[in-house]
This record gives C-alpha cells, structure tokens and sequence, in this order.
C-alpha cells in the first residue's frame, strides 16, 4: 500500500499526474458518491455533484499542500460541492432547501433508484427536520459510519462537539419517528 | 405508543441505490470532461505571448508608416532651405527667375507667406543694401 506522502507527490508531478488521478478517481468514486448521495438523495443530482467534485479536486491539486489528509481534503470539496448544489436547486425553484428535500423525500418511493420501504421513508422525512450541520453529523455517523476524528477533520469540528450534535439528532429522530 | 429508540432497531440502511454498471463508466466521464475543459481554455501566459506579439507587431508597423514614406519621397525636387542657399549664392538674375515662372507659379507667389513687421524690420535694419531692395521692390 503506498504511502500517503508519496502519493500526493505523484498527483502534484506532472509525469505522474494522470496515473495518480485515475487511481484517485478509483479508490474515492464509491465513497464519495455515498455521501453526496446522502446529502442531495436523487442519484442523478448525486452523478452531477460527483463529477462536478472530481474535477475540481483535479483543478486543486496544485494548491494541496498536504496539511490535511488527502481523505479529508475530497470529503470536504464533495460536502461543499453538494451542500451549493441544494442551495442553488432550491433558490431556482424559489422553494426553501427544506421544502426541497421533503418533496424529493416525497418522491423516494417512486424513484427507481430507492429500494427503501416505509421505515426509511419515515427516516428521511425525521432527518430534514434537523439543522443542516446535525444532519450531516448524523449522516456521516449512521449510515456512512465514519469514525468521529474522521468527522471532525472534514467538517473542522471537535470529536466533543459532533458527539453532542449526533446525540441531539437521535433524540429528535427518535421523537418524530413516534409520533408519526 | 411504543417509543422508537434508533439503538434498538436493525441498522437502517438509507434504501438509495445506484444504476446497474454506473461505476464501470464513472472515471471515463469525468477524464473526458477534464479533456474538454482543458482544450476550451487558453491559459492566461499564452494569451498574454499572443497579446503581447500583437502588440509589438502593431508598433513595428506604426513605426514602419514615417520610413515608407520617406522612402516613397522620390521626389527629386530640392528641399526649400537648400533652394534658398543656392539662389542666394548664385549669379542668376531676378529677370531670369520671373522667365521661368509659369502661371500657376505666378499665383502660388501671390499667395505667399507675409512677412511679419519684426521680420520686415529685421530685414531692414541688417540689410547693407536697402537701397537695392527698394530698388527691386519698384
């Protein structure tokens, strides 16, 4: 398994660059497409988001200068890219980011790219209700279950504070979920 | 009514799904389009060699234009001070001068430059042979 150090200096050496990118794009298209998947919820706003996320990290490259982890770098462009992506869409549908997700949530069961049953629905629906930020914390716990450093490090909060916001989220998930 | 504890239930997975196949294509697309984006644009130092040619080579001709001219100058009719010089050092008489007018000439003369009083007083007051020149004017 190669070293972090040296594959960063393999992505910043041209003659390098384009090896290193594919093995980039290989390792990180999984992953990443989970988690804008999560954010954006349709698959074809998440194939945007993805792409859209690859070439810039392509174009940032040059600017990386290895004080984070490489991991940490993309997780942070791929949140960015998807978080502008649901202010916009909403913005130009001159609904609320919140409206937005709802009708989307709304539309899960007929989208054919949603094998989720009435639970998950219910789920979905309880999650809009939170703050932006919970709902990225409880996202990236529960179902991408990335570890709380890991968390801490693309979201520039602390390991104390993502424990509290995870812990808040449960219980309003937990309250709206009962009483619906 | 049964309240829902999340740590109780079977981990709920989200339900999203991708396209069969979806990854198999997913590199390819974003290389191809890094290809566009990379031809679409012209670097910024290669426009500004470009702007920058453009530039001296629009100077280069401005500068050229007065040398052409010249150049095109094929005139070989003698410059006015050099005419002077040679009048004034030469034998030729006025009344051989006025025969070599033609009328167009004749007019052109009418037409000419008056002299300003400084000068005409100048002229006056350093000339040796004033009464030649009011000779002459008569």
């Amino acid at each position: 398994m190669i070293d972090e150090k040296e594959f960063i200096k393999q992505l910043l050496n041209p003659q390098t660059q384009n090896t290193a990118f594919q093995k980039l794009l290989s390792d990180y298209q999984r992953p990443l497409y989970s988690h804008i998947r999560n954010i954006v919820l349709s698959h074809d706003d998440a194939d945007d988001v993805l792409q859209n996320t690859f070439v810039k990290v392509f174009q940032h490259l040059k600017n990386f200068k290895g004080e984070s982890k490489l991991f940490s770098w993309m997780y942070r462009i791929a949140t960015n890219e998807a978080l502008t992506f649901l202010s916009q869409k909403a913005k130009l549908s001159g609904i609320s980011s919140e409206d937005l997700q709802n009708k989307t949530i709304d539309n899960l069961k007929a989208d054919i790219y949603f094998d989720g049953d009435e639970i998950q629905i219910k789920l979905q629906k309880a999650i809009v209700t939170l703050p932006e930020k919970q709902q990225l914390v409880f996202k990236m716990k529960y179902f991408e279950e990335l570890k709380y450093e890991e968390i801490s490090e693309i979201l520039g909060t602390s390991v104390g504070a993502l424990k509290a916001s995870y812990h808040h989220a449960v219980k309003k998930i937990e309250l709206y979920v009962t009483s619906n | 009514m049964k309240a829902f504890k999340l740590e109780n239930e079977p981990k709920i997975k989200s339900g999203f799904k991708t396209p069969e196949n979806y990854f198999d294509d997913f590199s390819e697309k974003v290389l191809i389009q890094l290809n566009e984006k990379e031809v679409k644009v012209i670097p910024f130092y290669k426009r500004k060699k470009i702007l920058s040619l453009a530039a001296a080579a629009m100077i280069g001709f401005a500068l050229m234009i007065p040398v052409v001219n010249n150049y095109r100058a094929d005139s070989n009719e003698l410059d006015e001070a050099t005419l002077e010089t040679y009048l004034s050092h030469s034998n030729i008489s006025q009344y051989d001068l006025i025969q070599n007018l033609d009328d167009s000439d004749i007019e052109k003369l009418g037409n000419n430059v008056t002299l300003e009083n400084e000068t005409l007083e100048d002229i006056l007051a350093t000339s040796p042979n004033i009464e030649h020149l009011i000779t002459e004017q008569n």
